[in-house]
């Protein structure tokens, strides 16, 4: 008989995220693990317990999920997997700290699409802010778009100096070439917009980030996206499901267009369900981190 | 293809309880996973997180429950999980503290059974003394009886504690709509005196009930007791007892026992988990729904 497929659940958090083991059940997962509370130098154990309990063909209904807040330690952690590796005795491994990785790659992904739909350009031909920048999922957008070439700024809503950190902690690992900015008030938002092509925000669920006043002086703005699917919503003019709509708001930015939280969630969902499936059907161990999300969520739009 | 069942189940405490996992798995739900140590305060991002993870459509194959030992935080905590819901995107969840509001709810299933039966009448009116009543049971079974008309003193060793109780029952869990008393356990034989029924909910192995204060009630009529392990609660209710005669009592009292109300408790909680399986509108399930079942229950069975 064969054998169930299990998936291992690693979180350094103290829960791990319903989201995810919503999401691993449905792409066919039979059994789910959690761990949390887990530290980096705990992974190394854990993945040769994981991999020598099972036959060679068991391992490939075995796998290793990373979740938590902090991308830099899931990648960490992801690494820390690979090496605990003991071939033939090896299986997948997929991080994507609070699903970060893959709503990352889908918002950046529904950007890219509608900049080349209404305006025919590439991310390597724009500017771009990410307000919640300091976030799970600002930094991974934040990453991903400055390595796919768009010139990009982390945008914290408290402190400068955080964002600069954060950018350059992020820089040096990565090789992006992220900036800090920062915006507290709504005066300080509106002068900042003003010449940027791209905006993702990426900020806490429940929270606007840019209102309509706000918008107004935007007059470069080309495509707009939001991931915050709780009223109030994070761009004033964008509804949950617009995905390229005109963004009306923005009336000084000529052929401004918006993507949604639901637009971009169900990019991110068919992204992370094909990425936790690719981990039951692959014949060789991967490991899944934003590159693979990215290049994944490209081909899904 | 149909997505699999899978319920959250969140608790304050250190561990979850096993008895409330079997209950998960025997009512249906495929998968069951553990959030302990859970922060009243992280309920919101937690369900958050559930609910936008499925379609509308499956959502309805998803769950959370909430145990931990605290009834106050268990309700703040359901109330919070209601209001993080965001339409169309919500689910049901079901709070059972240490399986507290089942156990209240079959107990007074229970009682109001036996007080139909034998006595012909029912809970409204009645004057109940609830023992070793500040603790989840207690409390629960307090609001649960108050609500169905009874005039509930909840009984405890220090008198400001279970004013305190009282007072948390009347107006956080009663909404205000009804009173629950406070008693001091050494006027407990004053008490007896006017008391038709009696629930023990107190500490396991301490007896709350003496032979001597049963055959000092005039208008005893039930008397319940959730302990299941000797001594008795109530001197002359073994655990078996289910409406049986209590040697002794000059008014004709019966008793009830920890594994005649642990059944109806089982059903109870049983019922409610399938109920979350089973709904098309999301649910929000706490004792008041828990006593409705038991009740339905014992109906059913009746005879």
């Amino acid at each position: 008989m064969e054998k169930r497929s299990i998936l291992h659940m690693f979180d350094p958090m103290p829960h791990n995220s319903p989201f995810d083991i919503n999401m691993a059940m449905d792409a066919g997962f039979d059994v789910l693990m959690p761990y949390s509370n887990v530290k980096l130098d705990s992974v190394y154990g854990l993945t040769q317990d994981a991999i020598f309990s099972r036959s060679p063909a068991g391992v490939k209904r075995t796998g290793i999920f990373i979740g938590g807040r902090d991308l830099g330690l899931a990648v960490d952690m992801l690494d820390a997997c690979k090496r605990a590796m003991v071939p033939p005795f090896e299986v997948s491994v997929f991080a994507d700290p609070s699903g970060a990785f893959t709503t990352a790659a889908a918002l950046v992904a529904c950007v890219d699409k509608e900049l080349a739909i209404h305006h025919g350009k590439a991310l390597q031909d724009c500017t771009a802010l990410v307000f919640g920048g300091t976030g799970p999922v600002g930094i991974a957008t934040g990453i991903i778009a400055s390595i796919a070439g768009a010139n990009t700024i982390l945008v914290d809503h408290l402190s400068l100096e955080t964002a600069e950190d954060v950018a350059k902690a992020y820089n040096r690992r990565f090789g992006s070439t992220l900036k800090g900015g920062c915006a507290r008030t709504d005066a300080e938002k509106s002068q900042l917009i003003e010449n940027f092509d791209i905006i993702f925000s990426a900020a806490k669920a429940g929270i606007q980030v840019l209102s309509a006043s706000v918008l107004k002086s935007a007059k470069a703005l080309k495509v707009a996206g939001d991931v915050n699917a709780v009223p109030p919503l994070g761009i004033e003019g964008i509804k949950r499901n617009d995905r390229g709509v005109a963004l009306l708001t923005a009336e000084n930015a000529q052929g401004a267009v918006g993507v949604g939280s639901l637009a971009v969630g169900n990019v991110k969902y068919q992204l992370q369900n094909e990425m936790l499936n690719m981990m039951l059907t692959t014949d060789t161990p991967l490991y899944l981190d934003f590159r693979d999300a990215f290049k994944k969520a490209r081909e899904i739009v | 293809m149909e997505k699999p069942f899978i319920l959250h189940m969140l608790t304050t405490a250190k561990n979850l309880s096993p008895f409330d996992v079997n209950m998960a798995m025997d009512a249906g739900w495929l998968s069951a996973l553990p959030y302990t140590n859970v922060e009243p305060s992280e309920v919101q991002g937690l369900v958050q997180d559930a609910i936008f993870s499925r379609s509308t459509k499956n959502l309805k194959r998803t769950g959370i429950f909430i145990g931990g030992r605290d009834t106050k935080q268990a309700m703040d905590m359901l109330k919070t999980a209601k209001h993080s819901m965001v339409p169309p995107f919500e689910v049901s969840v079901f709070a059972d503290p240490s399986g507290a509001f089942t156990t209240a709810a079959g107990m007074v299933a229970a009682v109001e059974r036996e007080l139909m039966t034998k006595f012909n009448t029912t809970l409204e009116g009645k004057v109940i003394l609830a023992l070793g009543g500040t603790g989840p049971v207690g409390q629960a079974a307090a609001v649960i009886a108050a609500q169905a008309g009874a005039h509930v003193r909840i009984i405890g060793r220090q008198l400001e504690k279970a004013q305190i109780v009282a007072d948390l029952c009347s107006n956080e869990f009663g909404d205000g709509k009804i009173i629950v008393t406070a008693g001091a356990d050494a006027d407990k034989a004053e008490y007896i005196k006017t008391a038709d029924v009696v629930f023990a909910t107190g500490a396991a192995g301490i007896e709350l009930l003496s032979a001597e204060l049963i055959a000092s009630a005039p208008v005893l009529k039930v008397a319940a007791d959730v302990n299941a392990v000797p001594p008795a609660g109530i001197a002359g209710v073994d655990a078996f007892h289910n409406g049986v005669l209590i040697e002794g009592s000059k008014s004709g009292a019966v008793g009830i026992g920890a594994l005649a109300i642990g059944n109806v408790k089982y059903q109870a909680q049983n019922s409610l988990l399938k109920k979350m399986l089973n709904t098309d509108k999301p649910v929000y399930l706490h004792f008041e729904h828990a006593f409705e079942v038991a009740r339905d229950y014992l109906k059913a069975n009746a005879g």
